[in-house]
């Protein structure tokens, strides 16, 4: 993919997850903080398909985001062809893990599977 | 065989050191140099976040563990310091945005001496002492919401 391309996408992804990450913040402010963080109170968010959908576009923008990031940051630091590939290549498993990961909070979750 | 300025070789020499180092070059180098700094940090905060999250799927204790390691002064600080950096990346990062779209970086002029560049001026100077000035704000209105209770 063109460098061009890329930096689009990591602007773009920036942008959603200010917005969203904003919005998710606001959650945590409709009560008191510490009572937002109960047990009780995390579920019911989560069992609130549109807010569970919005973690998942947020967990997916900000791997997105967060990984291109720190491959712009190690190619800084060092290039070639190979050292690249590892980096690119290493940067895509880690978000893929993360995303992974974090689907599966969500989905659990939000599916009653606690 | 031209000569070589010898300080113009140390100074290439210094590696990840140099490249670190914020004291040189001005606000800009330093704001390049906080763009990434909060950039890591908010990475590893964002993994930390999900697996702190992901001990709900442990219940009622598996939650009330996690919350009773992060709800501390100590959690409160790191979240406060986490607050910053985000506010600090994103009022940049609109920044630069804008200057990879051309917006406030000036027309083209004449080179002279001492040769600043044109897009280093006072709109992309505000904007960087805007975002630090904001992410203070940001970090004082956390902490008053975590300690304030």
């Amino acid at each position: 993919m063109r460098e061009s391309t890329i930096m689009k996408i990591h602007y773009g992804t920036a942008l959603g997850a200010v917005a969203l990450v904003a919005v998710h913040i606001l959650f945590r402010l409709t009560q008191d903080f510490s009572q937002s963080l109960e047990y009780e109170s995390v579920i019911a968010n989560y069992q609130f398909l549109p807010y569970a959908g919005m973690l998942e576009i947020i967990l997916i923008l900000l791997s997105i985001h967060g990984f291109n990031g720190l491959r712009v940051i190690l190619l800084e630091f060092k290039q070639g062809p190979s050292y690249e590939k590892a980096v690119s290549y290493g940067c895509i498993a880690a978000m893929i893990a993360v995303i992974a990961y974090g689907s599966r909070t969500i989905f659990m979750t939000s599916m009653g599977m606690v | 065989m031209p000569k070589v300025d010898e300080n113009k070789v140390n100074e290439n020499k210094e590696g990840i050191k140099g490249m670190a180092n914020p004291g040189r070059y001005g606000i800009e180098r330093f704001a390049y140099w906080l763009m990434r700094l909060t950039g890591l940090g908010l990475l590893a905060y964002f993994v930390a976040h999900i697996y702190e999250t992901s001990n709900i799927l442990k219940g009622k204790a598996g939650w009330a563990e996690v919350l009773a390691m992060t709800q501390t002064t100590e959690g409160h600080i790191v979240l406060t310091i986490v607050i910053g950096m985000c506010v600090f990346h994103t009022v940049n990062g609109i920044r630069v945005m804008l200057g990879h779209g051309g917006i406030g970086v000036g027309t083209p002029g004449r080179a002279d001496y001492p040769y600043t560049p044109r897009s280093q001026n006072y709109r992309h100077k505000i904007g960087i002492y805007s975002a630090i000035v904001l992410a203070a704000i940001a970090m004082m209105y956390g902490m008053t919401v975590m300690f304030g209770e």
